[in-house]
């Protein structure tokens, strides 16, 4: 397919597939920067608990960002073994990758628990519907970037993948790695900022 | 010309990579280092911590583009895309916060006063399930009284649950003997007994902790001081589930029963 690509004449000079990248992550800015600023519209507005300082628990999301971009470093291995034509390392990389992805949706998935339990639903008040949606798309990104991790894996072990089509790794990568720089964003905003957050704001008072 | 770009995009090596990652949670240490009790820095910095973290997360977000994704050595042309994206993206955040919590961080006076909690968003399907319900003629059925108490000093009633008769007079007597706290009892549907609450903390006091005109709410005491009680009466609904309910602030979590109309 790479082979293909450099014989394709693009007016940049560009690849189409990578170029078609970097227009979504764009436009992927624009989805996930309206529901932050949902987010942080709707801050401080529920009249019923629980609210962040209720519930937040930032050293373990702390953990869990660790093992974020623990993966954004495993993955940049993926793409330097699968430009070396290193086979074995480009599976133990990728695999790295969606594992540690898989570790930070087991965070979500306890965090989530968690909140359900001291009250926190998406139909309970505005922290948790603009909380739960903002954090359940991210989730859900980091969901399809392990579901696509592990089919390159997959694909690397069949000895599919190499320098030759290493724009399949790389844009893999990007997609990732933007995940990753939107949790930076969520995690300084949602839990660093935003989990300290006491109360409603009541009309008048 | 794909092919001049394929030699120019050059990626830094395995120790720049491991440099990069240092470095990113170093910034992360220190942002939790920021916020986090037990190293003391957070009192120190007051409000001031809010620019300083918003700034070392635009660090780590630029070293992840620039680095991981490449941006720093690609065609321009593709960080181009993606900033204006970002800055779009940025343009819609700016201006939702300009519209509903007003520039210069002054009052949320509009979004205080007609921000709508998103459960409300239903509340008119809800509402016209029970409209339908109960223009099914009520059964008339003999009167039944109850006498309901709070659990002491509790924020709890001393019943967990009654019923009645769809269309059977229902006359309460709720009796408040905590030395402090005030009471009331509403009856609602189930489900509806935090939104009702939620409604009922702006009414204040002075309306019971119960909006004027609460479709939702089929009866309600007034607010009873501490030692004193109150009575009401009314009739059961059509069948289904109902709670009674204490509106006051903050009780609603706590103390309340169920309602069942046969």
């Amino acid at each position: 397919m790479a082979h293909a690509a450099e014989h394709e004449y693009t007016t940049t000079g560009l690849s189409h597939r990578k170029m078609l990248m970097w227009v979504f992550l764009g436009s992927d800015c624009l989805f996930f920067g309206s529901l932050i600023a949902t987010y942080m519209v709707y801050r401080g507005q529920s009249l019923v608990g629980p609210y962040p300082i209720d519930i937040i628990d930032v050293p373990l999301t702390t953990v869990s960002t660790f093992v974020l971009l623990m993966s954004s470093f495993a993955m940049v291995q993926a793409l330097a073994a699968t430009n070396a034509d290193n086979k074995k390392a480009t599976v133990i990389w990728l695999l790295a990758t969606a594992a540690l992805g898989a570790v930070f949706i087991g965070f979500q998935i306890y965090e989530f628990n968690a909140f359900k339990n001291e009250g926190l639903t998406l139909g309970g008040n505005l922290f948790g519907a603009s909380f739960f949606t903002l954090t359940g798309f991210h989730g859900a990104h980091v969901t399809l970037g392990i579901i696509w991790l592990v089919a390159i894996a997959i694909l690397a072990a069949k000895g599919r993948v190499g320098s030759k089509n290493a724009l399949d790794v790389e844009l893999l990568g990007l997609y990732w790695h933007f995940v990753d720089i939107v949790w930076i964003v969520i995690f300084t905003l949602l839990y660093l900022i935003g989990g300290f957050d006491v109360g409603p704001v009541i009309p008048g008072g | 010309m794909a092919h001049e770009t394929e030699h120019t995009t050059h990626h830094p090596s395995f120790n720049q990579y491991v440099l990069i990652a240092i470095i990113l949670f170093a910034i992360t240490i220190v942002e939790f280092l920021l916020i986090w009790d037990g190293a003391g820095i957070v009192d120190h910095l007051g409000a001031s911590k809010i620019p300083l973290l918003v700034f070392l997360s635009a660090v780590k977000f630029a070293i992840v583009i620039m680095f991981y994704m490449h941006l720093k050595f690609d065609n321009r042309l593709l960080g181009s895309i993606f900033i204006a994206g970002l800055l779009l993206a940025f343009l819609v955040g700016i201006a939702l916060m300009g519209l509903f919590v007003g520039f210069g961080g002054g009052q949320r006076s509009y979004a205080a006063l007609n921000a709508v909690p998103y459960e409300e968003h239903h509340e008119a399907d809800e509402e016209t399930t029970t409209s339908t319900e109960t223009t099914t003629p009520p059964v008339a059925a003999g009167p039944v009284t109850f006498d309901i108490s709070a659990k002491g000093e509790e924020l709890a009633f001393d019943t967990t649950s009654i019923s009645a008769d769809s269309g059977a007079e229902v006359t309460i007597t709720f009796t408040n003997p905590a030395s402090f706290n005030q009471h009331n009892l509403v009856i609602v549907a189930a489900g509806d007994k935090d939104l009702v609450a939620a409604d009922g903390i702006p009414a204040g006091a002075d309306n019971n902790y119960v909006q004027p005109g609460d479709s939702r709410v089929i009866a309600n005491t007034k607010l009873l001081a501490a030692g004193t009680s109150g009575e009401v009466t009314f009739t059961a609904p059509a069948p289904g589930a109902y709670q009674f309910v204490c509106t006051f602030p903050g009780h609603n979590f706590t103390m309340f029963g169920d309602f069942t109309v046969n």
